[in-house]
């Protein structure tokens, strides 16, 4: 069973890689830039098509990170191992930056390409719902009082979040059909020499990701054991 | 000698970061019944939830009879009666209707008789068919013991289960669980009544931040002996 | 064990109070029937042509808000005097106990329903006899998605600080699959159309995925 004495292997590796990760980070979002820089321009849409290589890499953070909260949710309603509550929040507070991302570099690229910001869309109306999930996460959580019954909440919320994630993305096909997005994943959607740096993009804002997550969950240890010490200091 | 009907050892629960109990060590056989004292936020009610299963601890063992309560929660729940400061009645319904539920939740193959009989032995039957949001503290607290004594448990847990009666419904209840202890039950009393706790319990412990700080049993366990120990226990830190 | 018994046990007890005080029942059908006015004054005279896709939002709207109207007071009888914490303590599978308070939510929804149905139908001027099963059908669906997780995290919102703040914002986002998934088979049933196949499908999904997930989630909902 987790104790304060031994720390978790997630409060472990989320201090020793904060550093790593960030020089990752910086080193591929150098390159990234670059090669964003000189990528061709895209013969139809214009230079607006370069939002592509920032959007798309933050949509794929934003879902892992609630993925993240709702696997963690299992394993802290499973271990009780406090760990994994801190790992979910932060994976939350990651997520919710780069959806809201998506959600502000989307309608940009959507003003210059169809002329107006926000379309219903499928995609769209599932990251907005994606959004609106994590906000009433970070609520629950704010909302609710003593650590545990928080973690055990903001769990169960987590877990209950991910499969209306994947309802939503079926469910809203049957409402629009207004499918204007275009299929990012298909094959041929990216022009020559658009790869590289879309790969780059992917990993790059991965990079972000995880330095960030591991640096919110590092600090929302520091600040458990911070509040352990005062309260023992105060008790003696 | 039979086994204990409470072990707990190096008991240790925190609240997220927030120590509540640091280190019980307790034992309580079958018949027995332990008063725990201790000012507000000493961990009494704290210990008394990781006894009743609702808790989980962080470190140390708990054992019930059946093994612990948090891994084997629903056999633990079975051999454990709980009665609180809170009735866990319903208002709207009656006292009858309160007990018939309570029954069904523990399985019971007849819970109507079971009510029926509780009632009588709380001298209740008059009110069994009124509806308990207009009982009397006394009365309420009398039908929420039958709650907890619906399904016959080995153990009774009480959490300051005094609060709001008065003088004589104080003196029956004292009564009762005397006489429920008498009958071969293990009793947890949480209490802040020094006087009822001594004449109800043949063990007590005083519980200060998260810590035993005194116990006694026997002949020691007097009114004035806690007093006393209450004293030089809580005093000079606050 | 003796799970069947206990949600039983549950379900005449909710039945017993809702019928004592019948504050919710009461709440939750003004409350829809007020939306009913509310949309026809809120909303341009439509051409017969347009009611029936439109009715079927405007109705499933109406069935979510009164819904979560009377989800925020399902618990509030159990914390009157800590019931909640006698609830935890039965020696059984919680799951049980939800399904009782789960099915007491739905027995509720499912009567709003149809009464606000039937007011949609005369103050829209539908006729609705006709479609009374498949509607019924697809009505009970959506309800059991609703009240799923509607009964977990209503649950979970009364030990919160703000629960009525807080219910509908934890909700809302969660029920969209199902409010997406009944209104589209409501209106194309409106429309004249045969069943579909697709939404109710993914009723059908939806509701097991919630109902399992609750019923696990819920043993942890009343630990302490």
């Amino acid at each position: 069973m987790n104790s304060s004495t031994t720390t978790h292997w997630i409060d472990r590796n989320a201090a020793k890689l904060g550093t790593p990760s960030l020089l990752l980070a910086l080193l591929l979002t150098a390159v990234w830039a670059v090669s964003v820089v000189t990528a061709p321009v895209d013969s139809a849409q214009g230079l607006i098509q370069k939002t592509l290589y920032v959007h798309v890499p933050c949509a794929f953070a934003a879902y892992m990170g609630f993925v993240i909260t709702g696997l963690c949710g299992i394993m802290y309603l499973w271990k009780e191992e406090t760990a994994y509550d801190r790992l979910a929040y932060a994976a939350a507070e990651v997520g919710i930056l780069f959806c809201s991302l998506v959600l502000i570099t989307g309608p940009i690229w959507a003003r210059g390409t169809w002329g107006k910001w926000w379309s219903w869309d499928a995609r769209l109306a599932v990251t907005v719902l994606l959004w609106f999930l994590y906000l009433a996460y970070l609520l629950l959580r704010s909302f609710s009082e003593g650590s545990p019954r928080t973690a055990r909440f903001a769990a169960i919320y987590g877990v209950v979040g991910v499969p209306v994630i994947i309802l939503n993305y079926f469910a809203i096909d049957l409402a629009g059909g207004r499918a204007m997005h275009p299929d990012n994943l298909e094959q041929g959607s990216l022009g020559a020499g658009m790869g590289m740096p879309f790969l780059l993009g992917v990993l790059a804002i991965l990079a972000i990701f995880f330095h960030l997550l591991f640096t919110r969950t590092e600090v929302e240890t520091l600040r458990a054991e911070e509040l352990r010490t005062h309260l023992l200091s105060d008790s003696h | 000698m039979n086994p204990p009907a409470i072990l707990v050892q190096a008991l240790e629960k925190n609240y997220g970061p927030v120590p509540a109990l640091r280190g019980v060590d307790l034992e309580v056989a079958a018949g027995e019944a332990i008063a725990v004292l201790g000012p507000n936020g000493a961990g009494k009610s704290t210990l008394l939830n990781l006894l009743s299963g609702l808790t989980r601890p962080d470190k140390g063992t708990l054992n019930v009879g059946v093994g612990e309560p948090c891994k084997d929660r629903r056999r633990a729940r079975a051999r454990i009666g709980l009665i609180g400061h809170e009735t866990f009645l319903y208002p709207t319904l009656t006292a009858r209707e309160n007990l018939i539920f309570a029954g069904e939740l523990y399985g019971l193959a007849n819970p109507k008789q079971r009510a029926d009989e509780l009632l009588a032995e709380q001298q209740l039957e008059h009110a069994a068919h009124r509806a308990v949001k207009g009982f009397s503290r006394g009365m309420a607290q009398r039908v929420a013991i039958a709650r907890g004594l619906i399904h016959d448990p080995p153990i009774l847990l009480l959490d300051e289960p005094f609060t709001g009666l008065d003088h004589s419904s104080t003196e029956m209840l004292c009564a009762k669980l005397c006489r429920i202890r008498d009958a071969g039950k293990t009793i947890v009393l949480v209490s802040h009544d020094l006087a009822l706790a001594a004449k109800i319990a043949n063990q007590a412990i005083l519980l200060v931040r998260g810590q035993i700080v005194h116990r006694c049993s026997g002949q020691q366990l007097t009114q004035s002996h806690l007093e006393q120990q209450y004293r030089t226990a809580v005093e000079p830190r606050s | 064990m003796n799970g069947y018994r206990v949600l039983v046990a549950v379900l005449h007890k909710e039945m017993l109070t809702e019928w004592r005080s019948r504050d919710r029942v009461i709440a939750m059908l003004i409350f829809s029937l007020l939306v009913v006015v509310i949309y026809h004054f809120a909303l341009p005279e439509l051409p017969s042509s347009e009611v029936p896709s439109t009715v079927s939002g405007l109705l499933w709207s109406a069935y979510l808000f009164a819904a979560i109207l009377g989800l925020n007071r399902s618990f509030s009888a159990e914390l009157e005097n800590h019931a909640l914490t006698g609830l935890a303590m039965a020696p059984l599978d919680r799951g049980w106990i939800f399904l009782g308070k789960a099915l007491a939510n739905f027995i509720l929804l499912i009567f709003i329903q149809a009464l606000t149905a039937t007011a949609f139908a005369l103050g829209f001027d539908l006729d609705l006899r006709s479609l009374f099963l498949p509607l019924a059908g697809i009505f009970a669906l959506g309800a059991v998605g609703i009240t799923s997780v509607g009964t977990l995290f209503a649950a979970i919102a009364v030990r919160t600080r703000n629960q009525e703040l807080l219910l509908p914002l934890l909700l809302l986002p969660l029920l969209m699959p199902i409010l997406i998934a009944a209104t589209t088979a409501t209106r194309a049933l409106l429309l004249g159309e045969p069943v579909p196949g697709t939404p109710v499908r993914m009723l059908v999904m939806a509701d097991t995925i919630f109902l399992v997930l609750s019923f696990i989630c819920f043993e942890y909902v009343l630990d302490d």
